[in-house]
């Protein structure tokens, strides 16, 4: 069916428009992009580019307008969850639920065990340094310890596509460097495909396969940059100095864009 | 401009509804609207009811007194509690014990105490009145900055100052709320009391036009009254809207 | 101060506030007819107690009865307003105004076309507890996270599931808040109707004393339900704690 070489994940002239108060505004014009199974690809630009709408289309929450979008050669109708896990900037932990009720809710909802949600939960919080934390309310977490609990929620769900709408957006620097490290060692072990959404160029350097660079509303591919470097990547390193630099002209045209345009 | 249709809409199919729900039934019983205009027309000149502009204007003289000693008791209760604070970590509780009774059960001790007259009726509409406005003043403090009033004071702002400067305007809003809500309690107040046992005022009408069964003029009242109760208070929410917007 | 220590003023006001009102009773300074004191109040307490008890019940059992209804109406009610934008824009001034209006105003008609028994006490307490419970429940449905909702859509969560699993726990506290103001309205809309138009009933109870000039009855029977209300209101706040751990 789906050739090795076929890409898992493809977007053709993807576009979307939303009706506001003040008129038809475009968010996504014609973006297409083809995703290769066990890859990670950001998508980056400034505030109010579409890339979120893109993740979103991507995983089945909004429908696009024009252009169709294939997951391992099917079209995206809706939610996916044997497919595709989300995490969100706002880690929407159900403050009710204990850190390891939230890791298991996914399972809970496709009728898995009870015994078992909590063994895969487990499992999972372990790994991640939360040993101890399962009981657990949100409130009583820190903003890094709940974004954990919530990736290690869409990981439960063990899906080969993982997209994540700025996941780390909320965090001071350092944990978002140090989240940033321990997601290129998940991503090694779980080798899952990872979408990621992020305006940090930072971030889409140390992390990603393969960087698209979006443009302002509305949003359309400006260019795709491959980073063939090894992982772990050291920020320093020259040639991660030359890519960004080749980045921010990049990116740097499009925000100034977009801080004009009020985006 | 939708929802204003609809809501307009609404309000015209419930008194459709009723004045057909009406028509077939016992009119005395079941006051249908379209008898409302003419029962206001006559309520004023009818003898059996006795002369409506000066009990209203009883009632409102009651509810100024009972207001205006709620404003003068709950200000200075609620400062004494806010401001100090060792007084206030003492009583505050009992306090919030009292909210918690059926405020009409004070009501038969105050008749027996002050009588029928107005005596008790002010009473009891100070006693609904003033809790709101102690709690909205502890609020108010509460809700203050400590860095405005840290500011001030290294500014060398003196107590009387930064009480006057910096903590009355930042409670602002909240304080008139808390008079907002406690003018509504004081009015409900006055208005018990006279409907549950007085020889004057408004409540009283109100309940010597239901006890004639002049059923269809105590529902004219009835409008009236909840008209300029909900008038009243829609002015002190447009005064509570300026105050936010002027104090923040 | 430590909590010891003002529970320790607290009762020593009381207990002064006590010895006070007994000396002012005792010497004279006010009218015992109309101020009773502590010692009269006690053995009125005991003297009427078995009249005072089952009018207790009667009104309790009428408060319960309004409560329930106000809650049933007013949760669904509530829900239904919170989640639909323009069931809400277009309800929520009228609801807002029928709250404002002073609910005495409709206690006559109330009376008229259900008589002095229980209908009028029952409808009476739904009427002013139902208010507080919409306005609660609709303000908190309105104020569900609606990440949570697309985390749940996103997991694939069918309505039902989304119902069940996401909407009811977060919109619990808000119900369970307004309910709890709603018992304290529920027994003042009764007591009211007692008052007004009962033949039963510790609200008409009161009445008759305060007519009858039996002061010390009248401040006992204010005492127990005052007592009882506080204690209601206490362990419903209590259980309020017990429940919100994660909150």
């Amino acid at each position: 069916m789906n050739g090795a070489s076929d890409p898992q994940i493809v977007l053709q002239d993807v576009s979307k428009r939303y009706d506001t108060a003040s008129g038809v505004v475009l968010a996504v014009e014609r973006v297409s992009v083809a995703v290769r199974s066990q890859e990670f690809v950001t998508l980056l630009g400034p505030s109010g580019c579409g890339k979120s709408t893109v993740l979103g289309m991507i995983g089945g929450l909004i429908q696009p307008d024009a252009g169709r979008i294939l997951i391992e050669g099917e079209p995206v109708v809706g939610p996916n969850p044997r497919q595709i896990a989300l995490v969100f900037q706002d880690a929407g932990l159900f403050p009710w639920r204990s850190a390891l009720d939230n890791v298991g809710f996914g399972l809970e909802l496709q009728g898995v065990a009870a015994a078992r949600r909590r063994e895969i939960a487990l499992g999972l919080l372990e790994p991640m340094g939360l040993r101890g934390f399962e009981r657990k309310y949100p409130r009583e977490l820190s903003g890094g310890m709940r974004q954990r609990v919530a990736i290690a929620r869409a990981l439960a769900l063990d899906t080969p596509i993982l997209l994540m709408d700025e996941p780390f957006g909320a965090l001071d620097e350092q944990t978002r460097l140090l989240m940033g490290e321990w997601l290129v060692g998940v991503r090694r072990r779980t080798r899952k495909t990872i979408v990621f959404v992020t305006h940090s160029l930072q971030e889409a350097i140390a992390l990603s396969d393969r960087i698209v660079v979006m443009t302002a509303r509305p949003g359309r591919v400006k260019e795709i940059v491959d980073v063939t470097l090894p992982y772990p990547r050291d920020l320093n390193a020259p040639e991660v100095v030359d890519l960004r630099a080749k980045l921010w002209d990049q990116v740097k045209e499009e925000s100034l864009k977009a801080m004009e345009g009020g985006a | 401009m939708k929802v204003f249709l609809w809501r307009a809409a609404v309000l015209v199919a419930a008194i459709l509804i009723w004045e057909a729900a009406a028509a077939p039934l016992n009119p005395i019983l079941y006051i249908r609207p379209s008898s409302l205009p003419g029962a206001f027309v006559r309520m004023w000149r009818v003898p059996e009811l006795p002369p409506l502009s000066e009990h209203l204007w009883l009632t409102l003289r009651e509810i100024l007194v009972a207001f205006g000693l709620a404003i003068a008791a709950g200000l200075w209760l609620g400062f004494l509690l806010g401001l100090r604070r060792s007084i206030g970590r003492i009583y505050e509780p009992l306090l919030a014990a009292l909210y918690a009774i059926p405020s009409v059960v004070w009501y038969p001790s105050l008749m027996l105490f002050f009588g029928l007259g107005p005596a008790s009726k002010i009473a009891f509409g100070f006693l609904l009145g003033f809790f709101p406005i102690v709690l909205a003043v502890l609020a108010g403090i509460r809700q203050v900055p400590a860095p405005l009033v840290t500011v001030a004071v290294s500014m060398g702002a003196r107590p009387a100052a930064v009480f006057r400067k910096v903590m009355l305007p930042a409670m602002a809003s909240t304080m008139v709320g808390g008079l907002r809500a406690g003018l509504a309690l004081s009015v409900v107040g006055v208005l018990v009391g006279e409907v549950l046992g007085a020889r004057s005022g408004l409540g009283y009408v109100i309940n010597y036009a239901y006890g004639l069964l002049m059923t269809a003029e105590y529902g004219v009242l009835v409008v009236l009254v909840a008209g300029a109760v909900l008038a009243i208070d829609g002015a002190g929410a447009l005064l509570e809207a300026r105050v936010r917007r002027w104090a923040g | 101060m430590g909590r010891l220590a003002v529970i320790g003023w607290q009762a020593l006001s009381l207990a002064g506030l006590v010895l006070i009102w007994q000396a002012a009773g005792r010497w004279g300074w006010v009218d015992p007819l109309f101020v009773p004191t502590p010692a009269q109040v006690a053995s009125a307490l005991v003297g009427t107690a078995g009249e005072a008890l089952p009018r207790l019940g009667d009104t309790v059992l009428k408060a319960v009865i309004g409560y329930g209804l106000a809650v049933t109406l007013g949760v669904t009610a509530g829900l239904l307003i919170g989640s639909r934008r323009m069931l809400h824009d277009v309800a929520m001034p009228y609801v807002v105004a029928l709250y404002g209006i002073p609910k005495i105003l409709i206690l006559p008609w109330i009376a008229l076309i259900f008589g002095l028994g229980l209908s009028t006490a029952v409808l009476n307490a739904a009427l002013f507890a139902f208010f507080p419970v919409v306005l609660m429940v609709a303000a908190g449905t309105r104020d569900v996270d609606p990440t949570l909702i697309t985390v749940a859509t996103s997991m694939g969560a069918t309505r039902w599931q989304i119902g069940r699993k996401v909407l009811l726990p977060a919109v619990l506290p808000s119900v369970l808040a307004g309910m709890r103001i709603g018992m304290v309205f529920a027994m003042l809309g009764v007591l009211l109707a007692e008052m007004f138009a009962g033949n039963r009933g510790m609200g008409f109870f009161m009445q008759r004393l305060a007519v009858a000039f039996k002061a010390p009855e009248l401040f006992a029977a204010t005492a127990v339900v005052s007592v009882l209300s506080i204690a209601v209101v206490l362990s419903l706040e209590h259980l309020n704690q017990r429940l919100g751990r994660w909150r």
